[in-house]
């Protein structure tokens, strides 16, 4: 008789989002200035016109003195062209350009806060009016060929395209004992559903219940999220599996926030095998992460990291996306460098990388892979997601324009949900565009991308190079 | 803490003020701490009465928006409309036995215009002379609609 059983597939991992609502208004980029003195009071006003009722439902926004006007308007200009005395005006809102820095862009971060309200990717209508190339990751293609397959079935259609990785190395072989059991040790992994990890920014205006949010949010994906040592407790201690406690040669270790986590990270530095024996000695199921600032010619010493047996890594870039001596040079190069490295010297299964610093888009962490990273981590847009402007007033003490601080701790897990589910939403795309269906298969996969330095070298490079004070003719 | 810093004021900006950026916007913000509320806006015209009263009504002793100087508008009447609103506004306080200079508009001289930081020390002087409102201490309302 045969015997037979059912199989399960294995569920798809989805991350559920719904509309969460910011709790200030959003600064938007334009604002109307609208004359009323001078109207000939038409009897068929354009202001009565306007399609989504803007000029009709006015309000203002006391406490940020917002008028709903701005908010409201989708661009369309049609009373700004109607008006027949042009009486209607429209022009850049002062604040929103202020908003962040050269990196931290107001529209980088009207898109986190869009993400993060609707759980969606953002859709522009009007196409893409940016340029063709730009610095950092904005110097690279993705691979569309068979961009045919998220049109015909969805991201979310009948093939599973699987984003789980593990962190951890595995051995160069297996040994087997002659009876054919299992000689060698089995690697220690840790499996997550997704190659994204939250990380507390390193400034912002946090309260208890932001960090409890946070640490909601990851459970809810089932990542983790990275936070100093020295701050779990209490209520943030039924979160530990979820928790990467974050270890300091400046303060004790607090073993009990230790107790039952899965991974630390700790400082590479003088003290590293002195730190790594203690957590080994008390936990010893513990994996451990190092971190390491991403610096020109990190390769060599990630070589002899792995060489020291270590088998996760942190490369630490800056919050501007480079490397931390170098502003001149990307993260992406650095972790393409170490990659290429580690591949070269047949290590590249041997540690897990994990990249960071000044990951501010979806398809910043989808290239960050390309380029070598097994994972990622990101700090600043979870932050972002809370409505945040990185105007850093918090740094100067002066009070946060969006009281971060007040949100609930509910409100903080949703809205990280949702910016890691249109994220989640664009790493499918991406990957089912270029007709890959796991994300350890993307790892620096450079064959699916093209880089703009690569392409301007091989294309115009045998013309020679331009001398300074030539022009050409 | 001094006189001067217990003062409430809601100022608005024209963003072609001198020196108004961010950078200078947090600074002033430093130095007066909460006792000023600065809002930048993209032309002195955008000001209308209401951002006045409901300034006044929720939070401020006294508001006053910065414009450029005559003939200098970007969009070529905006100060003047400005000035009109101000005055309009004035009238309406002054109807309910408020004091007419808790509103105010400050036009930057044509002739070496000044930096938003020295304006709004100048501002902060002249508002300093005042009583705390009296509406202030009212009941407050939940917010209205704009009309």
């Amino acid at each position: 008789m045969i015997k037979t059983e059912r199989v399960f597939m294995p569920a798809k991992y989805m991350i559920h989002t719904q509309i969460v609502p910011n709790r200030f208004r959003p600064l938007t980029k334009s604002g109307i200035i609208a004359w009323w003195e001078g109207c000939l009071g038409c009897r068929v006003c354009v202001k009565r016109q306007c399609v989504y009722g803007v000029y009709r439902n006015r309000d203002l926004d006391v406490r940020q003195m917002i008028d709903s006007m701005d908010n409201q308007c989708m661009n369309c200009l049609r009373c700004v062209q109607g008006c027949p005395r042009e009486l209607i005006h429209k022009s850049i809102n002062p604040e929103y350009e202020a908003l962040g820095d050269s990196h931290w862009t107001p529209d980088i971060i009207a898109q986190l806060w869009n993400q993060a309200e609707t759980g969606k990717i953002p859709v522009s209508g009007a196409g893409y009016s940016g340029p063709f190339s730009g610095p950092g990751f904005d110097s690279m293609w993705t691979d569309m060929s068979e961009i045919v397959r998220p049109t015909r079935d969805g991201i979310h259609g009948r093939e599973y395209i699987s984003t789980g990785i593990d962190l951890g190395g595995t051995p160069k072989h297996l040994a087997f004992t002659d009876s054919g059991d299992l000689e060698s040790e089995p690697p220690s992994l840790v499996d997550m559903p997704l190659p994204i990890i939250l990380r507390v920014p390193p400034f912002g205006s946090l309260s208890d219940n932001t960090i409890k949010g946070w640490a909601m949010g990851a459970r809810e994906l089932g990542t983790f999220l990275a936070l100093p040592n020295e701050i779990i407790k209490g209520e943030l201690l039924a979160f530990k599996k979820n928790l990467i406690p974050i270890i300091s040669p400046c303060h004790p270790l607090l073993h009990d926030a230790l107790e039952g986590v899965r991974l630390v990270e700790v400082p590479w530095g003088e003290k590293w095998k002195e730190i790594t024996q203690k957590i080994k000695e008390a936990h010893p199921s513990v994996l451990i992460s190092y971190r390491t600032p991403l610096v020109r010619g990190v390769e060599e010493k990630v070589l002899s990291i792995v060489n020291s047996g270590v088998s996760i890594i942190y490369l630490e870039g800056t919050s501007s996306g480079r490397v931390t001596d170098d502003n001149s040079i990307f993260i992406k190069d650095g972790i393409r460098q170490t990659h290429l490295a580690l591949v070269d010297n047949g290590m590249r299964d041997e540690i897990t990388i994990l990249a960071g610093g000044g990951l501010a888009m979806a398809e910043h962490a989808a290239k960050s892979i390309i380029c070598g990273a097994d994972g990622v981590f990101i700090d600043f847009p979870i932050l972002i997601a809370l409505e945040c402007r990185m105007c850093r007033r918090c740094t100067k003490g002066l009070p946060c324009p969006v009281e971060i601080d007040r949100a609930e701790a509910s409100w903080v897990a949703s809205r990280v949900t949702n910016l890691i589910g249109a994220w989640h939403n664009q790493l499918l795309e991406v990957m089912s565009a270029m007709g890959i269906r796991d994300v350890r298969r993307l790892r620096g996969e450079t064959g699916r991308a093209m880089f703009y330095e690569d392409l301007d070298r091989s294309t115009f490079g045998s013309l020679g190079t331009l001398r300074e004070g030539y022009e050409l003719e | 803490m001094t006189e001067e810093k217990k003062q409430t004021l809601a100022l608005f900006y024209c963003q072609q003020t001198p020196e108004s950026s961010e950078q200078e916007r947090q600074c002033l913000e430093e130095k007066y701490e909460r006792s000023i509320r600065l809002f930048p806006i993209p032309c002195g015209g955008r000001i209308e009465p209401l951002h006045f009263l409901r300034a006044l009504e929720e939070f401020a002793n006294a508001a006053y928006v910065i414009v450029c100087p005559e003939g200098e508008c970007r969009y070529f009447e905006g100060n003047l409309r400005a000035k009109k609103r101000v005055q309009k506004t004035r009238e309406i306080i002054e109807s309910i036995g408020l004091e007419g200079n808790r509103i105010g508009i400050l036009i930057n001289p044509r002739e070496n215009p000044k930096s938003l930081a020295r304006l709004v020390d100048e501002i902060v002087c002249n508002a300093s002379q005042l009583e705390p409102s009296r509406v202030l201490n009212l009941h407050h309302s939940p917010a209205r609609p704009f009309h």
